[in-house]
């Protein structure tokens, strides 16, 4: 007989094999699901994979791709460590790509070493107030994170739409029509690396991954936030100043999710445009999620999904299969997932019938 | 403006409002069944969603809205489905499988809908029409705000007295309410906590599903990305601010759809704010309904707690 | 069933007699064993219940008296062995199948919904046709039972109104309503005063006359000599099975620990110092805005221990909450070695040296997944001593754990272990060294022998006196009097959130303080 036990102790194995176990499950559940829009699932997979890792070209898109994916990841796996279901990674994108934009209108004309930091600090600075608006509503008025953040992202959505439809921000001509900004000069892109077609961008996330780790891992705010997440009761009864830490959490994830607004704002897109952001935040839940709620595992599963991200293209180009594939096959595998880190935490044994 | 222009556009609010509660009416009263059973459901907009695009889908393919109707209850029960194997069975917690749904709903209806579509002209169908109720709906004022509507805007205005019966007036009801204030009470007496949660929870997605059919058949002719664009958290936002009370729920819907129905005529009507805004209203809405909210007496005590003997 | 005769079937009026040369059997248990997650819980336990009769499981937390009686409920499957209820191996699977044979339970925690009537709690789940709510058969067959046992209750009010003491007939009428043959009553006097327990045990004893059977779980020898029959268990065995007339408390205390229980407490006599805490007229609101605290004025003195008596949910929780500053009070002062805290955060207040033992501890004073190490600087995490930098200092800390462990004795493979995983008794050590670690001068102890083993009980005791001798005020509440008569200098006893009397415990004796536990003032003068 064969029954289900809780486990004592974690088992690293077990829980790297449930969550392999997931992603193949949720492959295969993919599959299944292009294979009801009427495609050939092998066809669809080959070209995503070779479009994703099958060339330099490639592997740098998926690099590009993933930049903005494991910042709004982190900022994600800071806020659900300590059990903050804020979802507003995607309105704080949106907040940090025009905060940044307010940003370059001021200090056009600096030198780079100033210009970059300044407007890369406004666009934290965006994401960081609405996060720490929403840990007010909170803590202050005790509205629920998930909604309030969900509400905001609507907002800040529509607020862009405002700017760049015929309000302030908008292109003025041929392009008013496309709710866009006029392109960045070139002095106010961000400078590629190394003659390759990356730019210094996509370091960001990689050290904003070790300071998370490290910040989590060593720090007393880390450790606040891990109790915040597993006995908030007890860490406030011994002292810790709970409101205080909600504002802390979420200030950061904020500041997180701005900042992948603002390097794809100046790194990618280049002018302020709705499509170019769209889905970052949402996408990014599902990669911090995905990365076991971990700075490292959210790294890889952001090179993933960045590199699903930039397949799709060509996917769609060579297989004629919608990119939309892509998401959908992330909210599959996250369910999967889901699921997964909870059988983590059961072991199946072999029980002696009476 | 002319008197008879007046009454006019408030006839026109006033039935708007009707019609844009229908939707939400539908959801709410289904989420508040699920709620009070316990599981704190934020899946609403995913459901929501899916009901529209299976809805769109069928409408189009079969050209029958009412099988379309059907579907879309369908298509919101299987999600129910999903989400009480997630919270009941596995015991992922709630918000968590919330928002995988929503992401997951997002994501496939966007890929079903672009494959269906595949960049030729995208299918159209005729909605639902007004159905005038004969005789009522010659009432002055009255008439053309009440009883000229669709079918179904009549049928959700019997919705909230029938889920108040249920709720307080049948055993059903009582079990319910048990599961979302102390399980235990009904596992202690042999009666099983996870059954009941599967049919509290595909009940009030197939209800959603419902209401996201509607949006779709009568207010539309064709699908698009994020269709039902933040209802579903309206719904969720109104059974809070609704105290998880029928008529509390009903009062908080109706003042997000006369919001609603506010901003849309005053596009038509022209005054000096950027429509964008306008439409930003109810969601800013909802957040200052929420900070006035402050006691939550009604909060079903176990709402959000997966149940387990442990 | 119905076809085979039915001897082993109780008649309510000659069960007991009839059976006195072969008693029939209500339920027997034959070498059950359950695991839990590596841990057995019941090892080859046997049992018996004749019908009738009153039988006790004694033994310590965590004997197995609660997964025996799980199983006989059906709340969990056994691993091995076998049950048999009136003859008939059983198999169960679900409390449904338990109560199909008529087996019904009392739970420690009661299982009640607040918002419901007394009503609706009891016949939610038991109506099994028509599908509108129909309680007029139910009220007719309560108002019967009521009648009956002599139980007074009022069908309409909402259980969130009742006093506690009032919950636990709440729960006997749920039991009663489903016409259960036997009942397993899981320490159903832990809430009781004593006046209210004796009523219980009235009750208990015409549901046997009436043909009913009665598993008694409890740990307190005073209601176990009530009894007919003991069955005593130790670490998850039944070690004996005696007629209680034959025994005494001290053998079942012996038969309980597996050893001679000597409790000589080795109280020194240390003249109380300096006030270190005054409080005056303290009053505090709860949820419902109703009056938690009353007025309550106390005041310690260093080297001294004042105890607080009085049944659970009687505002004790709520004084030490304000005490540590984790509520605030409405009114009243409180005063640290004369300084003005009344309105002072928990950080405040630990900084002024207040230690506080909370009585839910895991969930008030440790974080679960957090190792021993992390959890002795809960609170003190942002703490100089245990920094280097902007970082954690974890050589510290590990040394600092090291320490700890040894000094306390805390068991457990390593500092790393999580301390969910930790025995109630270890987990309560690692508590008492962070707070003796931390504090100087003031410790609030609640309940900080709830739940825990004998040989545990012993070392708390030790530690607690220990710090009064080296010069703490500590405040103490216990629900076992046993505590209070043991430790304290003075016994505060509290009710409805008032303090309604002040005993000196080497004058006053157990049932002066039962009375005043029930409510009734001491006479002015006194």
């Amino acid at each position: 007989m064969i029954r289900i036990e809780r486990r004592i102790d974690a088992n690293p194995w077990w829980t790297a094999g449930t969550l392999v176990a997931a992603l193949a499950a949720g492959m295969l559940a993919s599959a299944l699901i292009v294979a009801t829009a009427g495609a050939d699932p092998f066809e669809a997979f080959r070209t995503l994979f070779f479009g994703a890792f099958g060339s330099q070209k490639a592997v740098m898109t998926t690099l590009i791709k993933s930049t903005p994916l494991i910042l709004t990841g982190l900022a994600t796996v800071i806020a659900f460590r300590a059990q903050i279901w804020s979802i507003g990674q995607e309105g704080q994108v949106f907040a940090g790509a025009m905060a940044g934009y307010l940003g370059s209108q001021i200090l056009a004309g600096l030198p780079p070493l100033l210009f970059f930091p300044g407007v890369i600090l406004f666009g934290v600075a965006g994401g960081l107030l609405l996060g720490g608006a929403c840990a007010i509503l909170k803590t202050r008025f005790g509205v629920n994170e998930i909604v309030s953040t969900v509400m905001t992202n609507y907002l800040a959505i529509y607020l862009l739409s405002y700017l760049l439809a015929g309000g302030p921000w908008a292109e003025i001509g041929d392009g008013a029509s496309y709710q866009q900004s006029v392109p960045l000069p070139a002095a106010e892109q961000l400078p590629l690396l190394f003659g390759t077609k990356l730019h210094i961008g996509v370091l960001l996330p990689f050290v904003a991954a070790i300071c998370c780790a490290v910040m989590l891992d060593r720090t007393a705010l880390g450790y606040e936030i891990k109790a915040l997440g597993t006995n908030p009761v007890a860490l406030g009864h011994k002292g810790t100043n709970i409101a205080r830490t909600i504002i802390a959490v979420m200030c950061i994830s904020g500041g997180l999710a701005a900042l992948a607004g603002v390097i794809e704002l100046y790194g990618v897109g280049h002018r302020l445009k709705a499509d170019n952001l769209v889905g970052l935040g949402y996408a990014g839940i599902i990669v911090g999620m995905i990365g076991g709620l971990r700075p490292l595992g959210t790294v890889l599963a952001g090179l993933l999904f960045g590199g699903l991200a930039s397949g799709a293209v060509s996917m769609r180009v060579v297989s004629d299969i919608p990119a939309s594939l892509v998401p959908a096959m992330q909210g599959i595998i996250l369910l999967f997932v889901l699921c997964a880190s909870v059988m983590a935490r059961y072991k199946i044994v072999r029980g002696t019938a009476s | 403006m002319s008197g008879l222009f007046q009454e006019a556009i408030l006839i026109s609010i006033f039935a708007a409002t009707l019609r844009t509660m229908t939707p939400l009416l539908f959801s709410a009263m289904g989420e508040l069944v699920t709620q009070r059973a316990g599981i704190w459901n934020m899946g609403v907009e995913g459901t929501m969603l899916m009901g529209s695009f299976i809805a769109y889908f069928v409408a189009t393919s079969t050209g029958s809205l009412w099988l379309a109707v059907l579907a879309a209850i369908l298509a919101g029960a299987v999600m129910g489905l999903i989400i009480a194997f997630m919270t009941a069975t596995m015991r992922v917690d709630h918000f968590v499988t919330g928002l995988g749904l929503n992401l997951f709903a997002g994501g496939i209806t966007l890929y079903w809908f672009q494959s269906y579509v595949r960049g030729g002209p995208q299918p159209s169908f005729a909605g639902f029409e007004d159905v005038p109720l004969p005789f009522l709906s010659d009432i002055p004022f009255i008439g053309p705000v009440l009883f000229s509507q669709r079918l179904l805007t009549y049928a959700a205005l019997f919705i909230v007295p029938a889920i108040w019966f249920l709720l307080y007036r049948t055993r059903y009801g009582l079990e319910l309410r048990c599961l979302g204030e102390n399980p235990k009470a009904l596992d202690v007496k042999g009666l099983s906590v996870p059954v009941r949660q599967y049919g509290a929870v595909m009940f009030g997605s197939a209800m959603t599903g419902l209401g996201g059919g509607f949006l779709m058949l009568a207010f539309s002719d064709r699908f698009i990305a994020d269709f039902s664009a933040g209802r579903g958290w309206i719904v969720v936002v109104a059974l809070i601010a609704g105290n998880w009370k029928p008529k509390g729920v009903l009062m908080a819907v109706v003042a997000f759809a006369l919001l609603e129905a506010i901003a849309t005529h005053a596009q038509v009507v022209g005054v000096g704010v950027p429509r964008q805004l306008l439409l930003a209203l109810p969601y800013l809405a909802s957040i200052i309904l929420l900070m006035g909210v402050r006691f939550r007496t009604g909060q079903p005590a176990m709402l959000g707690f997966p149940y387990s003997r442990e | 069933m119905s076809l085979l005769p039915s001897i082993k079937e109780p008649t309510p009026a000659n069960a007991r007699k009839a059976g006195t040369e072969e008693t029939p059997l209500a339920l027997r248990v034959e070498g059950l064993t359950k695991r839990f997650a590596g841990v057995t819980a019941n090892d080859g336990v046997d049992f018996e219940l004749e019908v009738g009769e009153i039988h006790c499981l004694f033994g310590e937390n965590g004997a197995g008296k609660s997964t025996l009686s799980a199983c006989i409920f059906g709340f969990c499957t056994p691993d091995a062995g076998q049950i048999v209820v009136r003859g008939q191996p059983v198999e169960m699977h679900s409390p449904r199948d338990a109560i199909k044979l008529g087996i019904g339970m009392v739970h420690q925690h009661f299982v009640l919904v607040p918002e419901f009537t007394v009503l609706e709690n009891i016949i939610v789940g038991t109506q099994k046709s028509g599908w509108r709510l129909d309680d007029r058969a139910a009220r007719q067959k309560l108002k019967s039972l009521c009648d009956a046992y002599g139980i007074e209750i009022d069908l309409d009010a909402y259980v969130w109104e009742l006093a506690v003491g009032r919950q636990q007939w709440v729960e006997i009428l749920k039991a009663l309503y489903l016409d259960v043959q036997i009942l397993i009553l899981d320490e159903p006097t832990a809430v009781l005063t004593p006046d209210e327990s004796a009523r219980l045990f009235a009750i208990m004893r015409k549901m046997c006359a009436n043909g009913m059977s009665i598993i008694l779980i409890t740990h307190k020898v005073a209601e176990v000599m009530q009894s007919n029959r003991v069955t005593v268990l130790r670490k998850g065995k039944a070690v004996a099975t005696v007629q209680t007339k034959d025994t005494s408390p001290e053998e079942l205390a012996r038969l309980m620990v597996g050893r001679e229980v000597s409790f000589s407490v080795n109280k020194s006599t240390v003249a109380p110092g300096d006030t270190v805490l005054e409080v005056s007229g303290l009053g505090a609101r709860g949820y419902w805005n109703e009056a938690v605290l009353n007025q309550v004025s106390l005041s310690i003195a260093r080297h001294e221990i004042l105890g607080i008596a009085g049944v659970a949910g009687n505002g004790q929780k709520e004084l030490f909450e304000v005490l540590s500053g984790v509520r605030w009070s409405r009114e009243g002062t409180i005063r640290l070695n004369g300084e003005d805290v009344s309105r002072l955060t928990p950080r405040a207040m630990m900084d002024r040296g207040v230690g506080h033992i909370p009585d839910d501890r895991f969930r008030e004073g440790l974080v679960g997944p957090f190792s021993i190490a992390e959890n002795l600087i809960l609170g003190w995490q942002r703490n100089a001593k245990y920094r280097s930098g902007l970082f954690l200092d974890r050589g510290k800390i590990a040394a600092l754990s090291k320490t700890m462990m040894a000094r306390y004795q805390i068991a457990a493979r390593d500092d790393e272990v999580p301390v969910e995983n930790l025995s109630g008794g270890n987990a309560q050590k690692v508590i008492l060294a962070r707070e003796f670690l931390h504090s100087s001068g003031l410790l609030l102890a609640n309940q900080p022998t709830r739940g825990l083993d004998i040989g545990v009980i012993e070392y708390v005791y030790a530690q607690l006196l220990q710090k009064r001798e080296e010069g703490f005020a500590i405040l103490l509440a216990s629900e076992e009097l046993s505590d209070l008569f043991n430790l304290a200098d003075r016994i505060a006893v509290m009710f409805k959130g008032e303090i309604v009397g002040v005993v000196d415990p080497k004058t006053a004796t157990v049932e002066e303080v039962g009375m005043l536990m029930a409510g009734r003032r001491m006479e002015a003068g006194r």
